[in-house]
């Protein structure tokens, strides 16, 4: 059967051209950002339009006329939606001030004015849709059908959907686990770094519970469905991430409220004085001295060219300076909430810490071991060289850098879930979980994994070595949040789902003294809301389960190489090189972009005083009224273009 | 039966739904062409006999008729590129609007799409238990059911149909390539070329529709050719009629 085709990404996209599942997959290259596209059309349209505007007019209005199809009809279609639905904002304003710059004769400062517009909207377009893929990414990971086991033993697929409470599931190697369950035959390791962001792998027999979207690494489980996939934990996990999105809070609807009152008070206030004028002066309503030309010149003179563009070239300058460092940054509202911030959380594993598990010790138990510690090691590269597993990994890069070359192994057998077993020259070697490889010294061991270590038995014949193994920290991470609290005055805290010890333990080598651990998802999710209240809290994470604390977060912060998908897609900040050193520059970048925003709103408000007043009074022309409109526009332009530095 | 079915049988539904599909996906350009080559034929077939027409009936008249033409063709450039684009949209609209329709049919009528499913299949020879397991098969992931509803139930095609812009595109290399081709006759070659040009780009586009639809070459080419003329000739003739 062919492969089906995957809707999930069109549906998630709102039915967007650039994903439509009808067109060939070479022709949706033609639907992506189209705004954008039509948006810098219509700009290239506009110069040739202005140049051609001193010596041939009709190529100059031929241009026009193309520049206000291509931005102007959606821009006129866009008002006429918010005026069917009652509602005057910026949108019916702009559109209203370029018809009229038409009905005036000055369609370049209308086309002008249309142009800015479409790219600002085309812009925030952008941001939006990168929002949107978290929850698309966070549905890939889970599974649309699963394989069910019927009354004879016989193995069928069925959708998520439609599987029961009670229904008998079989998870193969490598398969990740559809829906909640329990462990009803086999034993196997299970990577919950999807969920948990932890890359440890938990060990899973019969009796205990596993999550939908965990994967199963070593051998096939049959497990028994707890709950239907409306309830499973992924599901869960979903809901979360939109009630964080949705509760967020956003600067853009204030903006958008300012921006309803200005357009409508600007169009009430254009009007009362085309009709009130002539009552109070002895001007008549024609004529270039006439209240409707002077009503007209205010309206053009009050929209809010520059105002608008006042922020988003600010924050685009900041944005693509940001980008060059290697941060991604949705949106520049997030540089306002970056301002706000007065904590800073991190997660601990692939945050604070690689995220990588390394042996940090290997020494033998027993107390005269017949083989040399190399060999031993040399002996457990053998063995865990025929597996993939973290622990595998860990040891054969043990032994690579004590350069212990692999023994061949002979008779070599895995026991899924306990460990590895097989000869060398005649002796029996075992390595694995040591309840199963040295049931004996359980109890001395037990201390290394309260410490929060995880460990691991080689037997060779009758002598016992331990393997300890933990996630070492980052490079210069102390230096960092020194550099955070000292800089950029900014709490430090841990939010972690580990063990305490290991927390605290992370906490003193770097310097952070506020730690919360054995956090769940929903539990960091809790904790960033109630931090949250007492002022703006920056959380920096990488995993899945981190993900609705940093959609909730004023700013989620995410590692790009070893972040999952959803994390990154659910954060507002990304570091594309994991690269934590770069905060405290962000943080004062952000800065410095509230200060550039700040002058620029001064700037366009002061043009907007200055011009509008007068201009109804008739002390300044129309011309000169665009002139001081586009003047205030151009200045506030290169106001923003000084964030471009990289410092 | 279930409401869904609108009182009629599974199998009636799945017809009445194959038409719905047949009419959101129908060609706009009358071909089953990929968009951007019938757009191309279409435009450029089109701009040879407007200018054939058009010389035909301003022939005797100055050279500023000529320009005249050109100038007409320029307008009608932007509305056979516009015209081709919106008709596109409104065909992707369609077919949005009934994949749209369709999910929320798997959702909420997960039952009466199984009995459609089992219909489908029945009427295509499968039975008993082989007809079960193909249904619980198709069922078991919704992106493979989706699929299937689309192509099975309302004859639709994957992957198929080209971007409006980029038939867009299409029209606007016909009708600029005719146009180009064209104003050799009315510039540079002698005037009897006009009819020669506007004959020759009407006998390449049609025959060009003609090779990519597998159809035959000829009876293609003499049909448009006998429509191009025809028109010319009305053209000719009321004008001697009306105009004099």
């Amino acid at each position: 059967m062919k492969t089906p085709y995957l809707f999930d990404e069109f549906f998630a996209a709102n039915l967007e051209e650039s994903v439509s599942p009808f067109l060939t997959s070479r022709s949706r290259v033609w639907g992506k950002n189209l705004s954008l596209k039509s948006a810098a059309s219509a700009a290239t349209l506009l110069a040739f339009g202005f140049s051609f505007s001193f010596f041939n007019p009709p190529i100059s209005y031929m241009c026009l006329s193309l520049v206000f199809f291509l931005v102007g009809t959606p821009a006129l279609l866009a008002a006429m939606d918010d005026l069917r639905n009652l509602e005057i904002n910026i949108d019916v304003l702009m559109t209203l001030a370029a018809l009229v710059c038409v009905l005036i004769g000055s369609g370049l400062e209308g086309a002008l004015l249309l142009v800015l517009f479409k790219l600002s909207h085309a812009l925030e377009d952008l941001v939006s849709k990168k929002a949107r893929s978290a929850l698309a990414n966070l549905n890939n990971i889970a599974p649309k059908f699963a394989s069910l086991l019927d009354n004879d033993g016989v193995a069928f697929e069925k959708s998520v959907k439609e599987v029961d409470v009670g229904a008998l599931l079989i998870v193969k190697q490598g398969e990740v686990i559809a829906l909640d369950g329990i462990v009803v035959k086999g034993a196997s390791s299970l990577n919950l770094v999807h969920l948990t962001g932890e890359s440890f792998p938990l060990h899973k027999t019969i009796g205990d519970t596993v999550p939908a979207g965990a994967r199963n690494l070593e051998s096939a489980l049959v497990i028994q469905v707890t709950r239907k996939s409306g309830d499973s934990t992924l599901t869960r996990l979903m809901q979360l991430i939109m009630q964080a999105q949705e509760a967020k809070p956003r600067l853009q609807y204030f903006i958008d409220r300012f921006g309803k009152r200005y357009a409508t008070t600007i169009i009430c206030l254009t009007f009362l004085f085309a009709a009130a004028i002539p009552f109070l002066f002895a001007i008549s309503y024609f004529g270039s001295e006439g209240s409707i030309y002077r009503a007209l010149a205010f309206l053009i003179a009050a929209s809010p060219c520059a105002l608008i563009i006042a922020t988003p070239t600010a924050y685009l300058s900041a944005l693509s300076s940001a980008a060059r460092r290697g941060i991604l940054l949705k949106g520049g509202i997030t540089l306002d909430a970056l301002n706000s911030c007065s904590m800073i959380a991190f997660d601990k594993t692939g945050t604070l810490t690689t995220g990588k598990l390394a042996c940090v010790s290997f020494a033998p138990i027993s107390l005269k071991p017949a083989c040399g510690i190399d060999e031993a090691l040399s002996i457990a590269a053998g063995l865990e060289g025929h597996v993939v597993h973290p622990i595998a990994t860990a040891i054969c890069a043990l032994a690579q850098e004590r350069k212990c070359e692999a023994i061949d192994i002979q008779d070599f057998k895995a026991l899924p879930g306990f460990g590895l077993e097989g000869r060398v020259a005649g002796m029996s070697v075992a390595i694995g979980l040591p309840e199963h490889i040295a049931p004996h010294l359980i109890a001395g061991i037990e201390a290394k994994r309260k410490q929060g270590c995880i460990v691991a038995v080689l037997r060779i014949e009758q002598d016992f070595f331990l393997f300890q193994f933990s996630d070492p920290v980052r490079k210069e991470t102390s230096a960092l949040l020194e550099k955070l609290k000292d800089v950029n005055k900014l709490r430090p805290i841990m939010l972690t789902g580990d063990h305490r010890q290991s927390a605290e333990d992370v906490g003193r080598l770097v310097g952070i003294e506020e730690i919360f651990a054995n956090l769940r998802p929903e539990d960091k999710l809790t904790k960033v809301a109630e931090l949250s209240m007492s002022g703006g809290l920056a959380m920096v994470g990488d995993g899945v389960n981190d993900a609705p604390a940093l959609a909730r977060a004023t700013v989620g912060i995410s590692m790009g190489r070893i972040g999952s998908a959803v994390a990154v897609d659910a954060s507002d900040v990304v570091l594309l090189n994991d690269d934590l050193h770069l905060l405290s520059w962000l943080f004062s970048k952000a800065r410095h972009t509230r200060r550039i925003v700040k002058q620029n709103l001064c700037l366009a408000l002061a043009v907007i005083c200055f011009a509008t007043m007068p201009a109804l009074f008739g002390l300044v022309p129309l011309w000169m009224a665009v002139l001081l409109h586009e003047g205030g526009t151009v200045l506030v332009g290169l106001n923003s273009l000084r964030l471009l530095h990289k410092k | 039966m279930h409401t869904h079915f609108k009182g009629k049988e599974a199998l009636a539904h799945v017809i009445e739904a194959r038409e719905k599909g047949q009419i959101a996906s129908a060609e706009i350009h009358g071909t089953e062409l990929p968009g951007h080559y019938s757009a191309a034929a279409d435009a450029a077939k089109e701009t040879a006999l407007i200018l054939l027409v058009l010389w035909v009936i301003f022939r005797e008249m100055q050279e500023e008729a000529h320009f005249f033409a050109f100038v007409f063709i320029l307008g009608y450039l932007v509305w056979k590129v516009g015209r081709s684009a919106i008709l596109g949209y409104a065909r992707l609209e369609r077919l949005h609007r009934v994949i749209e329709e369709e999910r929320w049919e798997i959702t909420h009528h997960r039952g009466q799409e199984k009995e459609e499913l089992k219909a489908l299949y029945a009427a295509k020879g499968f039975s008993g238990k082989l007809l079960d397991e193909v249904v619980d098969v198709l069922m078991a992931d919704d992106n493979r059911l989706l699929q299937e509803m689309l192509e099975e139930e309302l004859g639709l095609r994957l992957e198929t149909y080209e971007h409006p812009l980029k038939q867009a595109a299409g029209a606007l290399v016909g009708v600029l390539g005719a146009a180009i081709i064209m104003s050799f006759g009315f510039f540079v070659l002698p005037e009897w070329s006009v009819i020669v040009l506007a004959f020759l780009v009407i006998a390449l586009s049609a025959g060009t529709t003609a090779q990519l639809e597998k159809n035959k070459l000829l009876p293609s080419m003499v049909w448009n050719l006998g429509i191009g003329a025809l028109a010319a000739s009305v053209a000719y003739f009321a004008a001697q009629i009306f105009l004099r």
